[in-house]
């Protein structure tokens, strides 16, 4: 476990100097110990920050929140924000980075490492304790295994079984680009990389299983845009997949708002249920870091981060491109090779 | 039986077949004044470069209903731009991945190098993907079920 009081003194320290203009981090929510986002601006409030298995939360999407505010107030701060960020939130912030949505001196990440372990999942919760995290006091790991605190009263388990299925499949649990790390630096040797994809694959072996399993999961989607909304890829002001977002400027004509291109509709339907989720893995094929935040928000429990993971072990295995690992290197799709696979093409 | 057969006779798969300007366009032009016979099946859609179709072209045909859809550019080396066609290869794997991933038949969505002097390489490529459609029927997956 890392040293809180240190996360706690670092974010003090850093608001008074005046190093930063805020720091993003996590404080323990109204229930239970589970941890919500907090902007915190003045140094009093860094004592709130914490840090524990329940900062389920992708802060990078608060950096994206932040610039469009700034854009939209016609600001430009002189100082940089700072943000927590585990492994996964900082490779987020190195996907923005990478594309020049903001620049590495506007953000300080204050990097904190998962060490051994990961974030919970609710759901594993619920099905190991019967309780989710909001009706936990405590959560510490003993190096072995969680020891947990509920009305219960103490019970403890093996990590992997309440870790979230990202955390288990997570390479490098620690931010490798930050401005300072809590905790240990080491990353992962995986037994089982892609794990949760691989099960996939295999009990829907055919193509008829797939489109079955597919299908049903699509079906239920009702167009909520939560994956889209929680999701710190998807920063554009315009979102091709739904037409509400487009821009209506007071010199737009009906004639011009009635011609823009519907890609999809927005109507919660099979097909365009289906067209929304295949372009959304598209637009996040080389970016998307596996926060696993899309699933986990996911009213209607559509595994999503099967198509999302699809996506990046190909990446992976036929470009050798990893996402978020560096901010030099050009985007998956924006670079090629000689010897990218070929033979698809007749 | 006989009706079946009529049937299936009877349905002609849609290809929307999206050709680049500078190879596959010219070699489909070729294949039409050398009076090659293929089937008619497909829709061609000229595109500047191979590398333009964006994976939502590809989603959309399907979704307005095409069986079948075809991306053509010039063979790699040969892009009027330089590497649009590098560009597109990798985008469009992962469109084809992507779509077997969920479980659409992956002979409905294809991919040729045809230069503009391939104009019987173009036929080929149309008849067989034509060929292969008549088999797998009309495409239901990703269409819009729209009234």
């Amino acid at each position: 476990m890392i040293n809180l009081q240190e996360l706690r003194t670092r974010a003090r320290d850093l608001l008074t100097k005046g190093e930063v203009r805020a720091v993003v981090g996590y404080r323990r929510g109204s229930r239970g110990m589970a941890a919500e986002p907090v902007v915190i601006t003045r140094p009093e409030e860094a004592a709130q920050l914490v840090w524990d298995p329940s900062c389920v939360h992708n802060l990078a999407l608060y950096l994206v929140e932040d610039r469009k505010l700034l854009k939209h107030r016609r600001q430009t701060p002189d100082k940089p924000i700072a943000i927590v960020a585990k492994g996964c939130d900082a490779r987020a912030i190195v996907v923005l980075l990478q594309e020049n949505y903001f620049k590495r001196e506007e953000v300080y990440i204050l990097g904190v490492s998962c060490e051994e372990t990961g974030v919970f999942s609710d759901q594993k919760l619920m099905r190991r304790f019967g309780v989710n995290s909001q009706a936990l006091t405590d959560a510490r790991f003993d190096g072995t295994d969680y020891v947990v605190t509920s009305a219960e009263g103490e019970q403890r388990c093996a990590a992997r079984e309440v870790m979230a299925e990202r955390c288990l499949e997570c390479r490098q649990p620690f931010p490798k680009v930050n401005d300072v790390v809590l905790g240990e630096e080491k990353a992962r040797t995986l037994e089982a990389p892609f794990a949760a994809l691989g099960r996939f694959e295999q009990t829907a072996n055919t193509q008829v299983a797939r489109w079955d399993f597919w299908k049903r999961q699509f079906d239920r989607c009702i167009r909520c845009f939560a994956c889209r909304s929680v999701c710190p890829m998807c920063y554009c002001e315009e979102c091709i997949v739904d037409s509400i977002t487009f821009t209506v400027a007071p010199d737009t004509t009906a004639e011009e708002k009635a011609n823009r291109v519907r890609w999809i509709q927005r109507s919660a339907t099979g097909s365009e249920n289906i067209g929304y989720h295949m372009t959304r893995a598209l637009h996040l094929a080389g970016r998307c870091i596996d926060c696993g935040e899309c699933e986990r928000v996911c009213p209607v429990h559509i595994p999503l981060r099967l198509l999302n993971t699809k996506l990046e072990r190909d990446a992976r295995e036929k470009f050798g491109y990893e996402p978020g690992a560096s901010i030099e290197v050009a985007s998956l799709v924006s670079s090629f090779r000689d010897d990218d696979p070929n033979d698809f093409i007749r | 039986m006989h009706e079946q057969q009529q049937q299936q006779t009877q349905y002609e798969p849609k290809i929307v077949a999206f050709l680049c300007k500078w190879c596959s366009s010219a070699g489909s032009d070729l294949a039409g004044v050398s009076r090659i016979q293929y089937p008619a099946n497909a829709t061609p859609i000229t595109v500047m470069c191979s590398g333009s179709v964006s994976p939502q072209y590809i989603l959309s045909a399907f979704n307005k209903g095409a069986d079948g859809v075809l991306v053509s550019g010039c063979h790699i080396g040969d892009c009027h731009y330089m590497e649009g066609n590098y560009y597109a290869r990798r985008k469009l794997y992962m469109v084809s991945e992507l779509l077997q991933f969920i479980g659409v038949e992956p002979e409905r969505f294809r991919m040729s190098w045809v230069s503009a002097a391939e104009g019987t390489k173009y036929a080929k490529v149309v008849r067989d993907f034509v060929e292969d459609l008549r088999h797998l029927g009309p495409q239901d997956k990703l269409k819009a079920q729209r009234p």
